[in-house]
């Protein structure tokens, strides 16, 4: 190999240039503003995650997330191949790139144009096997990402074959990005196919060559398609900020943020800035937003709220009426923690201290000696059975427990927490916690998840067990404090999004179901289960759009034909009970009822 | 108007032609299902604040109605946002939008 | 006049159809679900405003209809509309000629269980209406000794979530009645109405009414009850608000009776596909001409006759279904 031009330039090289200087300017920038905005706890902890073992771990999640996509894979293979393709490919090509510089023309490394147009500055002198596997995986990885570009055009078109349902609308930012990204490598291989007889070339590269050699036999005909190309690039990438393929980079710098520990504390800036960024406008989001079975909601899915932030407009209709189930979250393939987003904007709107909780005077409970103190919550007691059941079961178990609201509840605080109203959270939680601390109870059981999840995570109840029914009753049957028939009726267990995706409790409700039927499952269940409708977390969403969520995710519980459904949520019982033609019951209910 | 000595106190007798029809508008137009309120009453009566303090979205709806803001911003501000009369309410209103509503289009004013 | 003509449902509105269609002269074929006829009348006691007996009142409308051929513990399988004639097939494999269908498969009692803050099936404390007219047929010493009783009206009616937006018209003319009949039959009992509207429409019933308040003491609360809790002793707390003074109200009782309204009989969504109708948003069957001919449904030779169109009292159901009787004879002589 040997270089065709002397000075290695050519003003084709300019677009080019330019806009990567434009981007790695404006990404020194933007990382400096946001590592900037962190606090001094949060710095210091990004610090200690460059330590080698730490590092290692964090450059291992930015080669599976960014670069292999394997939560894409793991949604539908075609669409992670799309993906994974495009990145991978792309991320090989400058990789290889710049290895072929370092050993051709090692006068030229640093140069940042040179890898990128490497086919038109040199010439091949000698065809070594060397540089036949060069130009081969140059070749290969050029196919690799068009056949990811075909299938991101197809998608366009058919989306479903790809397993989605919709896709992100386009705004003009995203659409100049889009149409550049892929004129791109179309235009890099006809321009290298062009000088491939000079610039030797490979499988696609020659054969191309071959097909338009009498064209390009003159060498000046090929000038206007590097021209393109390098046109193409420098589009991209100075539309790159207002796009959303800004997520390439900053993707990056959030996986080095997530892993130090840190989390988004406002909506917009630091953390908050990397995770809106991040976004990639995939889509998957779309579908895995229940309220999309009202079709004028679809514009509240999380992309577009996201989207809405970032350009700072007011995202306030879709940040009230998201039902905070976290489905989005969970399959997120960039892991943005949207719901945390949505409750801080709340915040900011919403943390007036209007309430005033003072006449709650400081309530009693007679300090005895049973450990197990039980709060039934605000929603509990619109469903008596459940309580009734489980203390049936305690009874049975030999089980002592003190009531703590039989008379009525002080709310637990997270309906008004999910409205962003802190403050009046935080007067309910003090009240609650002195009851609590007072009781000299071990263990705090709860039926309703809403409460299990604030009690666990807000109110720093320290030396006392917080633990929810599903559980608790699991371990009673295990540990064979309490017995239970076999019968033959078929359940089907709905996964509540407080209890499922907000505490993480998926198994011992179905074990314990297990233990006396048959347990049916259905096509979306455990992290992707779907919100009954019933969501506290919701604050804006009209009775009739609820119902069709409710019926929605009815259907899909009952596709395997289980004889009754079961929930472990006093608020999803009282949702899908009305709208069920066939028995809805907690799990206590269940349990109590077969218990020998 | 003749001066007898004395008057009858005004403040007993509720005159709808003094109802602020602006605020009210507002408020409609935020939470469409004020209108559907039948005064049923099982918001009240499941009411969680209910049973510390007085709390009822049942009469500071038909107080609003009456051109009784005042008093019916008191009987919401011990509301917890809990949720039971929502679940509950037989014609589908969604009571925690509406309570939320009332309290910051009426709070203005007291600021 | 051999014509023959299926009436599909055994209830009062059925057997005065039939009646009326044998004394026209056609031959009359009645299909019923269940294993007797009367449909619910069967099970009530007494019927208001004047308290006489249901089992009498069955029995009249039993006699004139004892001609008409009933196939018990049946349904209708399928049917065929050729040539003007209705081919049915029944469940048991008879197969049916007719040339006309009368539908008056009536309604369905809400499952009070479905309302769980009520806790039907969980507190023993807690019945329904239905239960409660069996207790007094059979003169249940042990609920028509409570002391306290509360009658809740509106469950399962008038209530958005659970699809039944519907008035079920006569729960609250039958709540005051059976209010009555508990002071008659205990003397001793303190009685609370939980209502929301007292909807006494009908002649006679408002008469009702002042004598329950009059003769009997019953005390009428505005207000819903919204939950019942057991207290230690097994006696109902209940929770409800006093509307009329805005003030919460708690109070303990011995029994509570829920007054379950007129819900759709979900049987009538496969009987509505084979016969070619439509069932509305409230799960009563599509009038085609509800204000000046309430019985006529959208099929030549298919009528309508009682609750299976909405909530009635039983004299409007026995007209209809004279009336229903008069179009079949109208349409069969055309």
């Amino acid at each position: 190999m040997k270089e065709r031009f002397l000075f290695g330039y050519d003003p084709f090289v300019l677009p080019f240039t330019l806009g990567m200087v434009f981007i790695i300017l404006y990404l020194l920038v933007g990382t400096a503003r946001i590592i900037i905005s962190l606090t001094h706890e949060e710095q210091i902890s990004l610090l200690k995650s460059l330590k080698p073992k730490q590092l290692f771990k964090t450059i291992k999640d930015v080669i599976t997330d960014c670069l292999l996509h394997i939560k894409i894979f793991k949604r539908n293979p075609l669409l992670g191949y799309m993906h994974f393709s495009i990145a991978f490919g792309w991320f090989m090509l400058i990789v290889v790139g710049h290895i072929e510089v370092m050993l051709y023309t090692p006068q030229r490394n640093g140069i940042l144009y040179y890898p990128v147009f490497f086919r038109y500055f040199v010439m091949e002198t000698q065809q070594t096997l060397r540089g036949a596997f060069f130009f081969f995986l140059m070749d290969l990885f050029l196919l690799m990402v068009l056949s990811g570009i075909a299938l991101a055009i197809f998608k366009r078109f058919r989306s479903r074959a790809l397993g989605m349902r919709r896709t992100t609308k386009l705004k003009i930012g995203d659409t100049f990005a889009l149409y550049s990204l892929w004129a791109i490598f179309p235009l890099r291989l006809l321009a290298e196919s062009f000088t491939a007889d000079i610039s030797g070339g490979s499988f696609l590269t020659k054969s191309i060559n071959h097909l338009v050699h009498g064209f390009v036999s003159n060498p000046d005909n090929a000038l206007p398609i590097w021209w393109c190309y390098s046109i193409a690039l420098g589009v991209f990438l100075f539309a790159l900020p207002f796009s959303r393929y800004m997520h390439i980079p900053t993707e990056i710098l959030l996986i080095f943020l997530r892993n130090a520990g840190i989390k988004a504390t406002s909506f917009r800036n630091g953390y908050a800035e990397a995770e809106i960024y991040s976004c990639s406008r995939c889509g998957i989001c779309i579908d895995a937003c229940p309220m999309g079975v009202n079709l004028g909601d679809i514009k509240f899915s999380t992309v577009y709220t996201i989207r809405l932030l970032r350009k700072r407009e007011n995202a306030l209709e879709g940040a009230e009426k998201c039902l905070m189930c976290n489905k989005c979250v969970e399959v997120c393939p960039v892991g943005i923690n949207s719901t945390q987003l949505k409750l801080l904007y709340r915040q900011s709107f919403n943390d007036t201290g209007d309430h005033d909780f003072s006449y709650l005077s400081p309530q009693n409970i007679k300090h005895n000696k049973e450990k197990i103190l039980y709060y039934a919550g605000c929603m509990t007691h619109l469903a008596p059975a459940i309580y009734l059941s489980l203390f049936k079961i305690l009874k049975k178990a030999g089980i002592e427990y003190n009531f703590m609201d039989a008379d009525g509840s002080i709310c637990c605080g997270r309906p008004l927490m999910l409205s962003g109203d802190f403050k009046g959270a935080s007067q309910l939680i003090d009240k609650n916690k002195d009851i609590i601390l007072n009781s000299g109870c071990t263990t705090l059981l709860l039926s309703c998840p809403i409460c299990y999840k604030v009690f666990r995570e807000e109110y720093n109840l320290q030396g006392i067990e917080v633990v929810h029914h599903s559980v608790y009753i699991n371990d009673l049957l295990n540990s064979g404090k309490i017995k239970v028939d076999r019968v033959h009726e078929s359940f089907v267990f709905h996964d509540p999004c407080e209890l499922g995706r907000g505490s993480n409790i998926y198994n011992e409700p179905r074990e314990l179901l297990s233990s006396i039927g048959t347990l049916k499952n259905s096509p979306e269940e455990k992290g992707e289960s779907i919100c009954c409708g019933g969501s506290l977390g919701s604050l804006t969403m009209q009775y009739e759009r609820r119902k069709r969520i409710t019926e929605h995710s009815l259907s899909m519980l009952y596709t395997n034909n289980p004889d009754t459904l079961v929930t472990a949520c006093p608020l999803c019982l009282k949702t899908f009970s009305p709208v069920n033609s066939k028995r809805t019951v907690d799990i206590a209910q269940v349990v109590s009822e077969h218990l020998i | 108007m003749n001066n007898f000595g004395y008057s009858i106190s005004p403040s007993s007798r509720i005159d709808l032609d003094k109802r602020d029809n602006d605020k009210f508008t507002r408020i409609v137009l935020l939470e469409p299902g004020f209108r559907k309120c039948m005064a049923c009453g099982l918001c009240s009566s499941t009411c969680s604040g209910a049973n510390f303090t007085d709390v009822s979205l049942r009469r500071a709806i038909e107080m609003i109605q009456d051109g009784q803001e005042k008093s019916a911003i008191v009987l919401l501000k011990g509301c917890m946002l809990c949720g039971k009369c929502n679940i509950i309410c037989p014609r589908g209103i969604n009571t925690r939008n509406l309570i939320r509503n009332i309290l910051k289009v009426y709070m203005e004013e007291l600021q | 006049m051999n014509k023959e003509v299926l009436i599909i449902g055994g209830g009062p509105a059925g057997l005065e159809c039939a009646s009326t269609l044998l004394m026209f002269g056609y031959k009359v074929f009645i299909v019923e679900k269940g294993s007797e006829l009367g449909g619910h009348l069967r099970k009530w006691d007494r019927l208001f405003p004047e308290s006489i007996s249901a089992s009498e009142t069955l029995e009249r409308l039993l006699i004139p209809s004892k001609k008409a051929i009933v196939f018990d513990e049946t349904e209708v399988s399928s049917v065929k509309l050729k040539d003007g004639f209705f081919d049915i097939i029944l469940s048991d494999n008879t197969e049916l000629h007719v040339h006309s269908v009368v539908v008056a498969t009536g309604f369905k009692l809400f499952p009070a269980e479905k309302k769980e803050e009520y806790g039907y099936g969980v507190y023993n404390r807690v019945i329904t209406n239905a239960d409660l007219e069996a207790s007094f047929k059979n003169n249940s010493r042990d609920i028509l000794q409570s002391k306290r009783v509360g009658f809740v009206h509106c469950v399962g009616s008038r209530d958005e979530k659970i699809s039944n937006r519907h008035c079920s018209k006569v729960c609250c003319v039958t709540a005051v009645k059976q209010a009555c009949e508990f002071k008659e039959a205990n003397p001793d009992a303190e009685i609370y109405c939980f209502y929301m509207d007292l909807r006494m429409f009908g002649r006679g019933y408002e008469d009702l009414y002042l004598k329950a308040q009059n003769k009997y003491g019953i005390r009428f609360i505005r207000g819903r009850v919204s939950e019942v809790a057991e207290n230690v002793d097994g006696e109902l707390v209940i929770k409800a608000e006093d509307t009329l003074i805005s003030r919460p109200l708690k109070v303990t009782l011995d029994l509570l009776v829920l007054m379950s309204g007129m819900s759709k009989n979900p049987d009538n969504d496969q009987l509505a596909d084979m016969l070619g109708l439509d069932i509305a948003e409230d799960g009563f069957f599509v009038q085609h001409d509800p204000t000046i001919n309430s019985i006529k449904s959208k099929i030549k030779g298919i009528f309508f006759a009682g609750t299976v169109t909405g909530p009635k009292t039983i004299p409007e159901t026995l007209n209809e279904a004279r009336s229903a009787a008069l179009a079949v004879h109208k349409y069969l002589s055309e």
